[in-house]
């Protein structure tokens, strides 16, 4: 078996889970272009509803997933209700740090409830396959699948529905959607539902994959959702997919021929790289002028 | 001693937040760096005292200088560092931009602190800098912890008023024009990078000073000790105080940090959850972040920046006005929403274009 396909097989189920959180974190940057720095706390706590239902759910998957969605879009919502449209017109940065606050509140407030220390949240990883050259668990293919899914939906979501049109209306220009008779103030609470669904399910594929977590699961993962962002470009949904693979696939494989414990510092060095010469993403050409948001 | 204790640790973050405020409310760059400065100061202070490691313990250098020679070199190291993430954040990122970059940087310098031993020791830290100078000084232990708490003031004192003096010279004036409209700065002729360039050198020189202080305050230092999470306290500090107002900001510095987490120090904590209260306090802290910036973002005394202090400088639009636009933005539908505030005139705006 060759190491590096191998590699290239953990990685993509990384950025599976990676590609999830970036959408979602995207998606909130379109609509209301801020930098939610509260975005991880979206993963926390659909991972921590997910372990609480446990004893409820048993090793229901589908169960589990559902119910984490679902805490993940009332804190979308609850977030952009009391937080995020409270801010209104202020700068992106007064917005960032207002949500730093959140994410500060957020994660003692589950320390209050669960303690300070990791939980253990897992299910069977099932199997090994070989998938062609790749070596997966099922829950990595479960993962895989259903972060490809999810996409797709959000797709089909965004080209072709009319909440979908609302969506990318809003995000080119709040005040012209409004006077065109578009319901911006619903269409944003409801992007962040959305948003805040897709992260609680990503929360608790993450969690449910590596097995034990704390507090801290979503804002350590935070940064990483941010460089997969930017390798995409902020606000872009689609190109962001092609950030979270890049980002994905690189971690693995820098980890895997150096240490693992490194695998976040190329990360976030790569964040840095990035900053410096691509800030608009990689797929956009001489980028590296003035970016101001 | 307990309070002397606590006199000299808001002292010392006095410092750092009169740093930070430079960095953050003169020229409105919002910094998540700040925090490893104050490490990497801290270790580079303790691995140039400290003397040889002796093994499984290792960390670089391992010198035998005298302390104030120490915190000399370390803050060299800190502003050289903080040099070449300046160099790279300030070039052409601003705003969200800025904070992701410096927050990046400094998780990549932190999880390698945390991994690579030889550098300072992984998670166990160093330690092994206990009061330097006592013998020499014919202290008893409480009599140095006051002394040291009493040069911690006085070193507060002459940054208080290094800080004020610059901000009221010309580069002062020149750092607040660039935050206001760096465009425009730029049009006067201003060398918009070498202004924000040097002023965040300056807030790192701060920065490391203050670790070579708390290098001597906490006398062992680990990664746990240092986390973003600290440096929103700091900024929670600024924020109470009042932006761009060093007066203000060293005030809000000892309010958070006597009155606060003092004061939070006697909420409950079950005894099967000894995290409670800790957690509590935070809790708070971050409250206490969203609602200054939310009803009171100039904080508790507004920034006075200005040639004679006679005069009372023009303000811009007061943000008390631009919250009250905020919600009337926001009403039934069919009402056009009021495009956002033109950028530079509310409060908290800090260059942010």
């Amino acid at each position: 078996m060759n190491t590096f396909l191998v590699t290239v097989g953990v990685g993509l189920a990384t950025a599976a889970i990676l590609a999830l959180s970036a959408v979602a974190f995207t998606l909130e940057y379109a609509v209301s272009r801020i930098a939610n720095f509260a975005h991880g706390e979206f993963l926390t706590i659909g991972a921590y509803v997910a372990y609480s239902t446990q004893g409820i759910f048993h090793e229901n998957v589908a169960a589990a997933a559902v119910i984490a969605a679902a805490a993940g879009a009332a804190a979308g919502l609850v977030l952009n209700v009391l937080v995020i449209e409270q801010f209104r017109g202020r700068s992106a940065i007064t917005v960032l740090i207002a949500t730093l606050g959140v994410a500060l509140i957020a994660e003692n407030v589950l320390t209050m409830i669960y303690g300070a220390a990791n939980v253990t949240y897992s299910f069977a990883q099932g199997n090994l396959h070989h998938v062609g050259p790749f070596l997966w668990t099922t829950s990595d293919i479960e993962v895989i699948i259903s972060a490809l899914v999810v996409a797709g939906l959000i797709y089909l979501l965004l080209q072709r529905t009319r909440f979908g049109k609302a969506i990318r209306a809003v995000s080119q220009d709040r005040a012209l959607a409004q006077v065109s008779g578009i319901p911006a103030r619903r269409i944003i609470m409801q992007t962040w539902a959305l948003a805040g669904a897709v992260a609680g399910f990503a929360g608790f594929a993450y969690a449910a994959t590596i097995g034990t977590f704390g507090p801290l699961l979503g804002f350590n993962f935070l940064l990483l959702t941010i460089t997969a962002t930017v390798a995409g470009g902020l606000g872009r949904p689609y190109a962001t997919l092609g950030g979270a693979l890049i980002v994905g696939l690189a971690i693995q494989i820098a980890g895997t021929y150096t240490s693992s414990a490194y695998e976040l510092v190329f990360a976030f060095l790569l964040l840095v790289l990035l900053m410096l010469f691509r800030p608009n993403g990689v797929f956009v050409r001489r980028s590296s002028v003035a970016v101001r948001a | 001693m307990y309070w002397v204790s606590v006199f000299t640790e808001a002292g010392i973050f006095a410092i750092l937040a009169l740093g930070l405020d430079v960095v953050w409310g003169w020229t409105g760059d919002f910094d998540l760096a700040f925090y490893g400065y104050l490490a990497l100061g801290s270790y580079m202070t303790f691995v140039l005292t400290i003397g040889k490691p002796t093994p499984p313990v290792e960390y670089i250098i391992g010198w035998h200088l005298p302390v104030l020679l120490s915190i000399v070199l370390a803050i060299v190291v800190v502003v050289g560092f903080a040099a070449v993430i300046g160099a790279i954040a300030l070039r052409n990122l601003r705003g969200i931009y800025f904070a992701v970059t410096t927050l990046g940087a400094v998780s990549a310098m932190y999880l390698l602190v945390e991994n690579y031993t030889p550098l300072f020791d992984g998670f166990n830290g160093v330690y092994g800098l206990v009061n330097p100078g006592q013998t020499a000084l014919n202290l008893t232990y409480n009599g140095y912890r006051i002394a040291f708490g009493v040069v911690v003031l006085i070193v507060l004192f002459l940054a208080y008023l290094l800080v004020q003096r610059l901000s009221r010279s010309p580069f002062g004036r020149m750092l607040r024009s660039v935050r206001e409209d760096e465009r425009a700065a730029a049009a006067y002729g201003r060398q918009v990078f070498w202004a924000k360039y040097r002023s965040y050198l300056f807030g790192a020189a701060l920065a490391g000073l203050t670790g070579g202080l708390f290098a001597i305050f906490v006398s062992a230092f680990n990664p746990s000790a240092w986390t973003p999470q600290e440096l929103l306290v700091i900024y929670a500090a600024i924020l109470v105080g009042g932006r761009g107002n060093p007066r203000g900001v060293i005030l809000g510095t000892f309010v958070v940090y006597v009155g606060f987490i003092e004061l939070t120090r006697y909420l409950p904590s079950p005894a099967s959850r000894p995290d409670f209260g800790p957690a509590l306090r935070q809790v708070l802290i971050g409250l206490m972040i969203i609602l200054m910036l939310r009803f009171r973002p100039e904080g508790v005394f507004r920034e006075r920046p200005g040639v004679d202090s006679e005069r009372e400088p023009a303000r811009p639009l007061p943000s008390d006005a631009v919250g009250a636009l905020a919600p009337a933005a926001t009403g039934g539908p069919g009402v056009p929403g009021v495009p956002g505030v033109p950028e530079g005139q509310a409060a908290d705006d800090g260059g942010s274009s």
